[in-house]
């Protein structure tokens, strides 16, 4: 139970850096923390019905869910491409506006 | 003034709340994992595709499929991060992109000097003698795929790293082929055409798309799995590679 605690508080640090901070990159950062929180509890949830690992080597019975794993492996190659185009987003605004912080680029959109 | 901040927190607290609500009974919950999916892998996992390692025996043979649209989702990224990147007046490595002359970009300057501070002497050392290593781990991650931890994309990410670690270590004359955009390009081009005929490869057998045109008395039905590996450790290694160097900015001649 603690480890699902503890992730269901990583995801709201996740989520309150992007809500919270003013700096866009922080707020990528967040967004990372956040899409960690939600690839370990997939693997915790797919723990809960095995021990081994899912490498069938002769012998090795009772092992953990693959499906999630699988899954994650997806979500953590789509993460890193989100964070390369948000990232390469940022800097854009940042040329742009001369600024990572949103209040001063909502202004220099507005002259 | 005062009354705005108040709101902002007002406004954030609220939607935090309702957050933790929505979230909280997701990762709290104690409804069992259903054990189906395990039971049948397990059972049948190895006979069906010849892979000992479960995951990979999933991401290639189960949902292939959605393996391939996955390398195109990276493709696309790599493409747009690039473009995206050069439009907005970045002077990325030559040959990485259209460079436009900027002093406010945050690449190197074009001839590396050595008092530049990402640039020191213990990560020259460091970096370059790890990178041939890292290359080494990265091929065997990707080779042994079906057999232990590791496939396409964990081995492509750990190529990716010892290219750039060669890229940020090798001095000023060394040259090697490997950092150059023309390189990495061509790899990654084929890497895709390959992966498309691996793909198309089983329709030819008469086993659809995707399907295992290996499975037979030459190979083991595990063969399919390698060479799929090797295709997408070589895809995602050159892409992943192609965009931190274009970043770096380093100059190549």
């Amino acid at each position: 139970m603690i480890e699902r605690i503890l992730l269901l508080i990583l995801f709201l640090v996740g989520f309150s850096g992007i809500l919270i901070k003013k700096n866009i990159v922080k707020k990528i950062i967040g967004l990372n923390i956040l899409n960690s929180a939600v690839v370990m509890f997939f693997i915790v949830e797919g723990r809960t019905v095995g021990e081994r690992s899912p490498i069938l080597d002769p012998g090795v019975s009772n092992v953990v869910d693959p499906v999630p794993q699988a899954l994650m492996l997806t979500a953590i190659v789509i993460g890193v491409c989100i964070t390369a185009l948000a990232l390469a987003l940022a800097f854009r605004l940042y040329k742009a506006a001369g600024s990572f912080d949103i209040d001063t680029i909502k202004a220099s959109l507005h002259d | 003034m005062k009354g705005d901040r108040l709101l902002r927190t007002l406004r954030i607290l609220i939607t935090m709340a309702a957050v933790a609500a929505v979230a909280a009974p997701v990762f709290l919950s104690r409804t069992p994992w259903p054990s189906t999916a395990r039971d049948y892998l397990e059972r049948a996992g190895v006979a069906d595709s010849g892979a000992i390692n479960l995951v990979s025996a999933i991401y290639l043979g189960y949902r292939a499929f959605d393996t391939l649209g996955e390398t195109i989702v990276l493709l696309v990224a790599v493409s747009g991060t690039i473009s995206i990147l050069s439009r907005s007046g970045a002077s990325l490595a030559p040959g990485f992109g259209s460079v436009a002359a900027d002093n406010a970009s945050f690449s190197l300057p074009q001839d590396k000097p050595t008092t530049h501070t990402l640039r020191t002497h213990l990560i020259e050392v460091v970096t370059g003698k790890l990178g041939p290593v890292v290359l080494l781990f990265g091929f065997y991650l990707m080779l042994y795929g079906h057999l232990s931890p590791g496939g396409g994309f964990q081995g492509g990410v750990v190529i990716a790293s010892g290219i750039v670690f060669i890229a940020i270590g090798s001095r000023r004359d060394a040259s090697t082929w490997l950092t150059k955009a023309s390189a990495l390009n061509k790899i990654e081009s084929l890497g895709f055409l390959l992966l498309m005929s691996a793909a198309l490869s089983g329709v030819f057998a008469g086993k659809g798309v995707l399907g295992n045109p290996l499975d037979g008395p030459l190979f083991g039905k595990a063969a399919f799995i390698i060479v799929l590996n090797i295709v997408i450790g070589l895809k995602v290694g050159s892409g992943i590679g192609f965009m931190c160097i274009a970043m770096l900015g380093r100059h190549r001649s």
